[in-house]
């Protein structure tokens, strides 16, 4: 910034550059101290302003900022003797934009456009403003007034562009594209084009409006010249013909693109399909803007094509021939491609029904013959082994084993061996393995890794080692073998696997990730926490891969962690939305037209993440969660949250629906798919596989939506519940914006829609509970989601209290005051809960997880509640009549509250006392208690036996001193230690949590 | 099989299983997004069969005169797609928009000195270390820029290599 000023706003440069010298090394007190000077001596000059605003922002002090800023603003406008120029403007901007006040830049910038009409800066810089406020329509207009002033190719196409982002964003009429053709068109006449991306642009909008022919004869013409890589002018042509259903045309354009890039996968479908005549859908693959692919691979679409079976079968032997010359032509033992095509093919007459005497296998293994050792064989050729019969798959493992035997180099050999297991394991035989057979297969594998181990003893240290997925392989079956026995042996065994490959190389990221699942899932969450950490998950990767920790964390009591990661990921996404539009102006001015759309659709795509809301609303949750103890402090918070009801307006239906998930699950365990489906928490069901592919998208949106929609209402329903204290027993009007009515009206709305959102109608939703806490109905009526259901008890005890005449549980009729329902449920759940508890250590699962969620959820907002009631019954320091308190004292209502209390308290101690118990017995008794799941194995298998194989067999001597090393550093116990102390840590956060819950709690007796 | 197509930004929530790797930086989003606004044809993509992301390689082209140069700034490659010189391909790739669309001089690069497999495929691919960058790497590491001369540095002149090695201040670029 510093270079950029000359004279600005009539100031001398020498006055000015000190004061930028100061801002750029960070020194603001300094800087802002001669901001202030330079106003003494031109006190009303916007630029002087604008730098001590700007000091001031950088300073943190916003709304000082703010002010200074809108004074300079008040001084452009009135000085009509001034001369304005772009320094000022610019600066300015700068600041409203950290402020968030786009709209007060932009009116700057158009109060000096109209003041200096001509001046192109200016102009550019109002054309920046309405980019970040992405106001499509004003944008086009200046474009527009430039192109118009300055007849430039660029100015032409930013109005091009505006019209585009208005089609593709607002869907506005067609009518728009038929403008910017024209517009387009007038200037080629005269002008031709000269940038690459204005051909694509022009062609993208010929291609929006099916005027394909009109859009292949610009691109046949001189102007295709433009576009530099031919290849890429040829899938553009064939995209085109396809499009304008001339097949024949396309197909041997692709075939020509695949001649050149015989490894074009992407190509080879498109050719095949365009040989074939089939319905690609390319509007997903319209343009440059997106990488979203067809859907080639679906089957519905090769079924659709319309040849007679003569036609079908020559043109299907033609792409054979042609594949098969690629084959011929490519020595390069690299290239994968046409050898997958051939499989693609046999797959083609395979969905046509035609035999093709076992062609399809034979190609199959063909592929695995020459490129079975790498480790992306299977997922290659994932979609071809899924239409395998079970004849067929038990033919090509065993033909797959007797190549794989052939193999020449031990390297080779490894890989074959591996992509061996994989198939087996992508068939999902491992569930239908015995017991001992998976045993066998996990030592198998182990045995395989210590053998191997010496061809890694010369990589490079940050090198993959050889081998490396054997441990995952191995650690996946040990955790089958768990959730089939539930012997806890196993779970550890899988831990133990993988931090053995840790041991002997840090680095392999895929080990981290099963390891922090199976750790979490032990109730060791401080050690995920610490592997995660491991991953450095920063910037992008904190929308895609962060769901592996967060709704863990988001249920623990690591609150100070969670915390962390919940700012980090919101200040990540925060910045960035900030200063995405600036990025969309840097492409516009390097004239990356198609970069401008796909930004503007990303941003878009960012500021819908589901992660994103659910990380608004977690953050805010977490801090009532953390604040509970303290009414006042829960009321301080509600104040910067517009009590609660900003959720509300966050995740209207409309958010709800466009919401974008942008995870990448493929990471994951197999057993736990997705966030919301952990497979070890049910049983065993044999045959269920429940692999990956059962799970549709669509319901995790559908279950994520659910949960959103409840964390929405739910901080609100907490504000209201703790005023409904006052309300009811109040009798002159409240002040404030809320009325009682209106709050109980509104507490009754949103408990109606938290029903529906558990799955039932209100009044259905109400029985049950009732019912429950009669004990007519078990606990176990509430499925998996109890605490949602008790919190829905709590909110409608508050709201009980608050409607007055109109109450629905009233003593009569139900027999039982809403308090002691909320009550009877607590105290069941916990009842529930620990009746057959066992200590955390040696019982995996949740169980620690739902009590924290009981005793920082409902429990904290029923105190809340039970405070507020107090709190008004009895108001410390306010005048009240002495016989008005005696009345509270003695009303049923009190003896409820009381009632309330007591077993609040009783349910804690109860819970306090179970997690006490835990943490009497001394670390080395823990520790002996796990390392006896894990040495309990012997000849005849269990768990353990596998392990031991792992450290009998490791102990090879040619290994190199660098894993030699690493294997002697092994132990066993210093990872159940670990664990141990992860498990108590957890613990002692929770006890924490119960003696100030319990503390409180006596206070109020 | 692999598809060779321009990046693009919904790549970035797609690539994380190339850049969990340790030795990947994964940048900040300008950093990302104003290669994809300035350079776009020096960031390229390669997918697999079933859309799976196999590497990446992003890089622009700077300088003026005879430095006028094609930079890498980053390639890399999954695990699960090593070994089969995917990354050969990529630098192939923007060495040929180096030379053929922007007529550059040379192709450059910085490489850490510890990282010698990474070292050992540049030199295979004909890049010679032109000089040392003292502390480049978060003022901890040396550097090693290494270079390849382009058809239009017709005498090799840009890769001849410096005696001595520079500090990261006296680099022309950032």
């Amino acid at each position: 910034m510093a270079t950029k000023f000359g004279v600005a706003g009539g100031i001398p440069e020498r006055r000015v550059r000190p004061i930028w010298d100061a801002v750029d090394s960070r020194q603001y007190k300094p800087a802002l101290k001669l901001a202030s000077s330079l106003l003494v001596k031109y006190p009303s000059s916007p630029y002087a302003l604008a730098l001590k605003a700007l000091i001031l922002e950088r300073m943190g002090k916003p709304d000082e900022a703010l002010r200074v800023c809108l004074e300079a603003k008040e001084f452009l406008y009135s000085d009509n003797s001034l001369h304005i120029d772009e320094l000022t403007l610019s600066t300015l901007q700068i600041v409203f934009q950290r402020l968030d006040h786009l709209d007060h830049a932009s009116s700057c910038y158009e109060h000096a456009c109209a003041k200096h009409p001509n001046n192109l800066e200016i102009m550019i810089g109002l054309f920046n403003c309405y980019v970040r406020e992405c106001s499509f329509v004003k944008q086009q207009q200046i474009a527009i007034k430039m192109y118009k002033h300055f007849s430039e190719e660029r100015f032409l196409l930013w109005a091009v562009c505006s019209i585009e982002l208005q089609v593709v964003c607002n869907s506005s009429g067609h009518k728009l594209l038929q403008l910017a053709e024209a517009l387009l068109k007038k200037h080629m006449a005269s002008h031709s084009l000269h940038e690459p991306d204005a051909l694509v642009m022009y062609i993208s909008i010929l291609e929006q409006q099916e005027k394909y022919d009109a859009a292949l004869e610009v691109l046949s013409g001189n102007l295709g010249s433009l576009i530099g890589i031919e290849e890429d002018k040829l899938r553009i042509q064939g995209r085109l013909l396809a499009r304008a259903c001339n097949y024949a045309a396309a197909a041997e354009i692709f075939q020509r693109v695949l001649e050149s890039c015989p490894d074009d996968w992407q190509t080879f479908l498109h050719y095949l399909a365009c040989l074939l005549e089939e319905d690609v859908n390319w509007s997903k693959t319209n343009s440059s803007h997106q990488s979203c692919l067809p859907c080639v691979d679906d089957i519905k679409a090769c079924k659709a094509t319309h040849l007679t079976k003569d036609e079908f079968d020559s043109r299907i032997s033609n792409a054979l021939s042609f594949v098969q010359k690629l084959q011929m032509d490519c020595c390069n033992d690299c290239v994968r491609g046409p050898h997958l095509a051939q499989i693609e093919i046999e797959r083609r007459h395979r969905l046509h029904g035609i035999e093709h005497d076992g062609k399809f296998m034979e190609s199959l293994l063909n592929y695995f013959y020459r490129f079975g050792h790498l480790s992306c064989f299977t997922s290659d050729v994932e979609m071809f082994l899924r239409l395998l019969t079970d004849d067929e798959k038990d033919q090509l493992l065993d033909n797959m084993r007797t190549l794989e035997s052939t193999s020449a180099s031990p390297i080779k050999a490894l890989g074959h061996a591996m992509t061996v297991f994989k198939v087996q394991e992508s068939f999902g035989f491992m569930f239908i393995l015995s017991l001992r057979e998976l045993e066998g297969t996990a030592r198998k594998m182990l045995e395989m890794f210590c053998k191997d181990l010496k061809l890694s003893r010369d990589l490079d240290p940050q090198e993959n080692m050889h081998g490396e997925d054997l441990l995952s392989m191995a650690s996946n079956i040990l955790v089958l073998l768990f959730w089939r026995t539930r012997k806890l042996g196993y779970l550890l065994e899988a831990i133990m696997v993988l931090e053995y490959g840790l041991n002997i190389r840090r680095y392999v990221w895929q080990y981290k990730i099963l390891l922090l699942h199976l750790y979490s899932y032990l109730g060791a969450l401080p050690l995920a926490y610490e592997w995660y950490s491991t991953l450095d998950v920063k910037n992008i990767l904190l929308e895609t891969v962060s769901h592996h920790i967060l709704p863990q964390m988001i249920s623990s009591p690591l609150w100070q962690e969670n915390g962390d990661l919940l700012k980090d990921y919101l200040k990540f996404m925060d910045d960035h939305l900030r200063e995405a539009a600036d990025l969309t102006c840097v492409a516009y001015r390097h004239r990356n037209y198609s970069k401008v759309i796909e930004f503007v659709q990303f941003k878009d795509r960012l500021e819908n993440s589901n992660q994103l809301l659910m990380a608004r609303l977690d953050v805010s949750i977490l801090q009532l969660k953390q604040k509970a103890d303290s009414l006042q402090e829960v009321e301080c918070i509600f104040e910067n949250l517009n009590y609660g009801s900003r959720f509300l307006e966050m995740s209207n239906e409309d958010k709800l629906k466009s919401l974008t998930f942008n995870e990448d699950l493929q990471a994951r365990p197999w057993w736990s798919p997705t966030s919301s489906v952990n497979l070890l928490s049910g049983c065993f069901e044999e045959g269920s596989a429940c692999l990956r592919e059962s799970l549709k998208g669509g319901d995790e949106e559908y279950i994520v939506k659910k949960v959103i929609e409840r964390k929405s209402i739910l901080p609100r329903l907490v504000y209201l519940s703790i005023q409904s204290g006052s309300i009811s027993l109040k009798e002159n009007d409240r002040n404030g914006s809320l009325s009682d009515a209106s709050a109980v009206g509104e507490l009754k709305c949103l408990l109606e829609r938290y029903a529906r959102n558990i799955g039932l109608s209100f009044d259905d939703a109400i029985s049950v509970i009732l019912a429950i806490s009669r004990g007519q109905k078990s606990f176990k009526e509430f499925g998996s989601d109890f605490i949602s259901w008790i919190n829905f008890a709590v909110f409608v005890n508050a709201w009980n209290l608050c409607c007055r005449g109109v109450k629905l549980l009233n003593e009569d009729k139900c027999g039982m005051s809403s308090w002691r329902i909320v009550d009877n449920l607590v105290k069941s759940c916990v009842a529930e809960q620990l009746m057959h508890a066992e200590p955390i250590l040696a019982s995996p699962g949740d169980k620690l997880s739902i009590l924290v969620q009981l005793v920082t959820e409902p429990i904290s907002w029923h105190i809340l509640v039970i405070q507020s009631r107090i709190r008004w019954m009895l108001p410390s320091g306010r005048r009240k009549k002495r016989s008005g308190m005696t009345d509270h004292l003695s009303s049923p209502d009190m003896q409820a509250v009381c009632g309330s209390v007591l077993c609040l308290i009783d349910a804690i101690q109860h819970i306090e006392r179970w997690v006490a118990d835990q943490m009497n017995r001394s670390e080395d008794q823990d520790l002996d208690i796990l390392l006896s799941h894990v040495h309990r194995g012997d000849a005849e298998g269990g768990p353990g036996c596998v392990l031991q194989s792992l450290e009998q067999n490791a102990c090879a001597d040619d290994v190199g001193d660098r894993i030699l090393g690493a294997l002697q550093s092994w132990s066993c116990a210093t990872v159940c230690r670990k664990i141990v102390g992860a498990q108590r840590k957890m613990l002692s956060h929770l006890l924490r949590i119960c003696q100030s819950k319990l503390k409180l709690l006596r206070s109020m007796q | 099989m692999t598809t060779i197509r321009r990046f693009c930004c919904n790549d970035l929530l797609r690539f994380a299983s190339v850049n969990l790797d340790h030795l990947t930086e994964t940048f900040n989003m300008s950093f990302y997004m104003t290669y994809l606004a300035r350079w776009p044809d020096y960031f390229h993509v390669a997918e697999g069969p079933g859309n799976h992301i196999m590497g990446y390689i992003m890089g622009k082209v700077e300088g003026q005169g005879e430095s006028w140069h094609g930079h890498v700034t980053a390639v890399t490659v999954s695990s699960e797609y090593r070994r089969q010189k995917l990354a050969k391909k990529l630098m192939h790739l923007l060495e040929d928009i180096s030379d053929k669309i922007d007529k550059a001089y040379f192709v450059d690069l910085f490489v850490r000195a510890s990282n010698m497999p990474a070292m050992k495929m540049y030199e295979k691919l004909g890049y010679v270390i032109y000089r040392r960058v003292l502390r480049y790497y978060s003022g901890e590491e040396d550097g090693l820029d290494m270079r390849k001369a382009l058809s239009r540095d017709v005498d090799k002149k840009s890769i001849i290599p410096l005696k001595r090695p520079i500090t990261p201040d006296e680099l022309e670029y950032d």
